[in-house]
């Protein structure tokens, strides 16, 4: 059976529309609490994206640590200091250009990279069985429900186990060498959160106001 | 690394894909979406301790629709119906926890509330008042950013909305499975208070301003104990799966999280206070501090727009009590299960998950009630001292709870009789090789469990 | 970097917010009547407050220019007018004094009975409406479903629920109605327990202790010299109360009662009553302690009140003295300051012996309370300011006129 509309890639295409005109309108607005919020809209439909890849776990951190950290922090301080000479900014044309030739030619590379992989021209090693409608209950149903290929991926029982040092995700990788390497994500997290809270501790420190007492 | 189909392959011709119509199964590999199953995982409901089957056995809503539409006109239609019923339930909860409030309100206090609207309870008030707002004029501020200022009562109550995507009624009825389930709602939740933030300063005056800032600052800051607070029931249930959380709470009360140790029954105090202040309910309710800010963020705002804060915040109230019931208190498994000795046959498994949705939406609305007995009881507390609490009460209690959870479920992993299910954190079993796995089975005495629970990680080590 | 500044006029402080003029009011919730606050902030603190009143002027002293004394009365109602009996009590002893007036004992503790039961009606407005203002929405309903009971019983008396002009020089309108005597200690039976039931919801909670307690606190020494009176004097540990303290006119009303002045000595309250201990962080001069004073003075007032019934019963004389509307007042001034519920509100009358007085004056106890909200709101954060201005209890009738 045949689709004419393919809700995956309609989805697809809307999540990544969305994404990208949003992200032209950081660009091209003057006002700076709009900007913001039009990132908002971009980066949540970067979530979205991740949703329809599967990745659920990723997409939940893309919502809950930027678009629900990062960005109500940035919109707490554009909106904090927002002024008139903020609210409508206005780029000269001349950096338009520059922009324009930087980010296009940014743009130029990281597409010729991303199209580049042959392992991603191509569609997933599925078996026929899964292009077609199945009658639940037969066989064939039965055989589609048991092929390890179309799992839904653990993404959450996978990545625990791999920050605890327990790399499952690795299991094909059966040389004992190489799995002696293979170690937890957990160090570099900590380290990486410390660093973070070194990284706000100064900013606080260096953002207090300091004025002279009148003698 | 899985090969990701919908990258725009090289334009190149190919061979022929052979009528493929690309999508039944997304390349993730996940089962379809919408899999609502009509009557899926009845089994789960037995209090037998892990002998439950595979949720295979119902048809899930798209699957049925296939065999009687187009393909693609399926999942359209499964998607509506599941976000209508969505929609209905966000706004109806709105519509009835408003007239409940009234009522609970009028109660409190020594009054009847609404009498006249609909008979003798006046249960058709909001009703009215949904018409009246509907009516009113169209105001705005004329120092209002117009484009934040329209947009932001819709980005709070999407937000709201979306949240209940991965909340589960009963077994399996639940709008889309989500392995992390937990982590997704309250990712989602804490996107609500953009259109706080939006609404505060896009009208255009100090209060508003005022308010918004305030509600930012302590939505972000009670998110962490909040977070900390959740983590216990994941943690003792091994996954933030909430429909297989709530399917291990099955049977008797006893089998709930909350009496699983003392540190998760203080807990849940803790997850309470932080869930209220979460969706400033009162004595957290600054946002709206009436007394003081008129009406807060959302002072500017009348008509329709201001009834979409107000069902984003009683959509808030009944997903984190949700969350609550499923996390602590069973979800949809009764204190008695009642539907344990009931025949297996497909009508009679869908009215044990009817009647368990029943006893869900019960257990939320019960705490949508106490949180409204909460409000009209107590004074509102100053925004110095909701963040004093935050960070100087809640979040070392829930932290100290937290640490004693782990180590009672470290010390005692069946419970203190050990006759709770193992948790599903063992899963590091899985991943033995099989030659060990079967040795150790066969030294324990017990065949592989063939559970929900394990066909819910639904991934087996190479054999 | 060195974290030792060199410089020692560099004084390290938080990150900078903007200073900011908000306006509170005139139409405001919380400001108990048309009052316009504008408070000058730093971010959420406080730095100043500028209180501008007037809204409600209503020129009732240039009024009273015109009219005789008993026409006068109901301008005085509407003055304070949730204690509006007080109000009326008030201007009819300067009145008397003036005319020099000896009242029948029937008509003093007729007086005392309505006075104290105003005073319960005037409390009751004041404390719920304080709970409301920190956002506890129930005790305000309980309060009003009390005071409807009170009002109802004004209503028997005089006809009137807000605005009586009950208490005229001589006496009072109407004698009270048979069996209200015994209406009213039931009133006073059922309404015991209730009290205890608003220590319980407010005084004794916690959230509303975070936020009563060492807020505002105002000295002995500023409250005299701003010349605050009532709880808002107490509260600070000042010991006056005019109902002992003041004229001999006023105060042989109260001549025979057992009572006892509700301030702090030595750290403790009357010990008569049952009542919840005062908490730590409360500190003498707070918003806690001019609420527990109000809260104690209700007790103190069902006190009086029950005294009062057996001494109407058995008093003899008439419930007035019968005057003529054009009676003339006889050349000279008085000056009479009664307590009422929010503070020491003093009436004055010049007559020139004609029945229309020279000149009227009343002096409002709320508009020295009021006066102080600049001091006690410096330093405190914007939730604050309803807190202090509704422990003040002030009623704009009354500082407007």
């Amino acid at each position: 059976m045949q689709s004419p509309i393919i809700w995956h890639t309609f989805f697809f295409f809307l999540f990544s529309f969305l994404a990208c005109v949003f992200a032209v309108a950081v660009l091209v607005t003057s006002n700076i609490v709009r900007m913001a919020f039009f990132l908002v809209i971009s980066l949540g439909s970067t979530a979205g994206l991740f949703f329809l890849a599967g990745a659920d776990l990723v997409g939940s951190m893309q919502l809950m640590i930027y678009v629900g950290g990062t960005l109500v922090l940035l919109i707490f301080g554009v909106m904090l200091t927002a002024r008139s000479p903020l609210i409508s900014m206005h780029t000269p044309s001349g950096e338009w250009i520059l922009g324009a030739i930087v980010g296009g030619s940014l743009l130029a590379v990281l597409l010729q990279i991303a199209l580049s992989p042959k392992a991603w021209q191509q569609g997933p090693e599925l078996p026929p069985a899964a292009y077609t409608a199945v009658e639940a209950g037969t066989p064939a149903a039965a055989e589609l429900a048991r092929d390890p290929r179309l799992r839904p991926p653990q993404t959450a029982t996978k990545l625990g186990l791999g920050l605890l040092g327990e790399r499952v995700d690795k299991l094909v990788v059966q040389d004992p060498t190489r799995r002696a390497g293979m170690s937890g994500y957990l160090l570099p997290f900590e380290i990486v959160s410390v660093h973070l809270l070194v990284v706000l501790v100064g900013a606080a420190y260096l953002a207090r106001a300091r004025f002279r007492v009148s003698d | 690394m899985r090969a990701i189909s919908w990258l725009p392959r090289s334009v190149k011709a190919e061979e022929p894909r052979k009528n493929v119509p690309r999508v039944l199964v997304s390349p993730g590999g996940r089962v379809p979406y919408f899999t609502t199953s009509l009557s899926a995982g009845r089994k789960a409901a037995r209090s037998t301790l892990g002998k439950t089957t595979a949720t295979g056995i119902g048809r899930p809503v798209a699957e049925y629709l296939q065999t009687i539409l187009p393909f693609w006109l399926a999942y359209l239609v499964a998607a509506l119906v599941h976000a209508t019923l969505l929609i209905v339930l966000s706004l109806a909860s709105g519509v009835i926890f408003v007239w409940g409030e009234r009522k609970v309100a009028g109660r409190i206090q020594d009054r009847l509330g609404p009498t006249r609207v609909g008979g003798r309870y006046g249960w058709l008030q909001t009703i009215a008042d949904g018409i009246k707002l509907l009516t009113k004029e169209d105001l705005r501020p004329k120092g209002a950013d117009s484009f934040l200022f329209r947009i932001a009562p819709y980005v709070g109550w999407g937000a709201s909305y979306a949240a209940f995507i991965a909340l589960p009624f009963a077994n399996g009825w639940v709008a889309q499975r989500m392995n992390v389930a937990v982590f997704f709602i309250l990712a989602v939740l804490g996107l609500e208070v953009f259109g706080v933030i939006l609404a505060g300063y896009a009208s255009g005056s100090k209060w508003s301003l005022f308010g918004a800032m305030r509600e930012a600052a302590q939505v972000v800051s009670y998110e962490v104990p909040l977070g900390m607070c959740v983590i216990v029931p994941v943690m003792i249930a091994g996954t933030m799966d909430l429909t297989t959380i709530a399917n291990m709470q099955q049977g008797w009360f006893f089998n709930w999280f909350v009496f699983h140790d003392i540190f998760t029954f203080l807990l849940f105090g803790v997850y309470f206070t932080c869930a209220t202040a979460g969706v400033n309910r009162a004595p957290f309710d600054l946002a709206e501090a009436e007394s003081e800010l008129v009406a807060g963020f959302h002072t500017e705002y009348s008509g329709f727009r201001w009834l979409f804060f107000f069902v984003a915040e009683y959509g808030s109230m009944f997903m984190v009590s949700g969350l609550a019931a499923l996390l602590f208190f069973g979800g949809w498994n009764g204190p008695i299960p009642v539907t344990a000795f009931w025949p297996d046959h497909p009508a009679m498994n869908y009215l044990a998950n009817f009647l368990g949705m029943l006893n869900f939406v019960f257990k939320c609305t019960f705490g949508v009630v106490v949180m409204m007995w909460v409000r009209w009881t107590l004074p509102r507390v100053r925004i110095d001292q909701v963040i004093t609490t935050c960070l100087k009460y809640c979040t070392p209690l829930a932290a100290v709870l937290f640490l004693g959870a782990t180590l009672w479920t470290f010390a005692f992993p069946g419970g203190i009789t050990g006759m709770r299910q193992v948790p599903y954190g063992m899963v590091r079993e899985q991943y033995k090789p099989a030659e060990v796995r079967a040795a150790e089975d066969h030294v324990a005495g017990h065949p592989a469990a063939e559970s929900d629970l394990a066909v819910a990680g639904q991934h087996r080590s190479p054999r | 970097m060195s974290t030792q500044l060199d410089d020692p006029r560099i004084v390290e402080s938080d990150v900078r917010t903007d200073e900011m003029l908000v306006n509170m009011g005139p139409q405001h919730p919380s400001t108990h009547g048309v009052l316009r606050l504008v408070l000058r902030t730093d971010g959420e603190i406080v730095s100043d407050t500028t209180a501008h009143i007037g809204y409600l002027h209503r020129c009732a002293e240039k009024i009273g220019e015109n009219l005789a004394p008993r026409q006068w009365i109901p301008y005085t109602d509407r003055m304070d007018y949730l204690a509006a009996m007080n109000m009326n009590l008030g201007w009819s002893l300067a009145v008397e004094k003036l005319l020099n007036l000896e009242l029948p004992e029937k008509a003093v503790h007729l007086r005392v009975i309505i006075a104290e039961l105003g005073r319960i009606a005037s409390h009751l407005v004041g404390m719920g409406t304080y709970g409301l203002d920190l956002g506890s929405f129930s005790p305000f309903l309980y309060a009003f479903r009390e005071r409807e009971k009170i009002l109802d019983l004004f209503e028997e008396v005089c006809g009137a629920r807000l605005t009586y002009s009950y208490i005229t020089p001589g006496g009072a309108t109407h004698d009270l109605p048979p069996g209200w005597i015994q209406k009213c200690e039931a009133f006073l039976d059922q309404f015991l327990p209730v009290v205890d039931e608003f220590h319980t919801l407010l005084t004794s909670n916690a959230i509303f202790i975070r936020r009563a307690c060492d807020i505002g606190v105002l000295t002995p020494e500023m409250a005299i010299s701003y010349a605050c009176s009532g709880p808002v004097l107490r509260g600070s540990g000042v010991d006056q109360d005019l109902r002992r303290d003041g004229e001999e006119r006023y105060t042989e009303m109260y001549d025979g009662y057992a009572f006892e002045v509700i301030v702090e000595k030595d750290g403790h309250y009357p010990q008569d009553y049952k009542y919840p201990a005062v908490p730590r962080e409360a500190r003498l001069g707070d918003c806690w302690h001019r609420f527990y004073v109000r809260m104690l003075e209700i007790r103190q007032s069902i006190d009086l009140m029950r005294q009062a019934f057996d001494r109407y019963s058995t008093a003899k004389g008439s419930y007035h003295i019968p005057m003529k509307l054009n009676e003339k007042l006889p050349r000279g001034e008085a000056y009479l300051e009664t307590e009422a519920p929010r503070g020491q509100m003093g009436f004055y009358v010049v007559g020139n012996g004609t029945p229309i007085p020279w000149r009227v004056r009343a002096r409002s106890s709320s508009f020295n309370n009021l006066s102080v909200v600049s001091e006690l709101c410096r330093g405190c954060l914007i939730a604050d300011v309803p807190a202090v201005v509704g422990s003040l209890d002030i009623v704009m009738g009354e500082i407007d006129r």
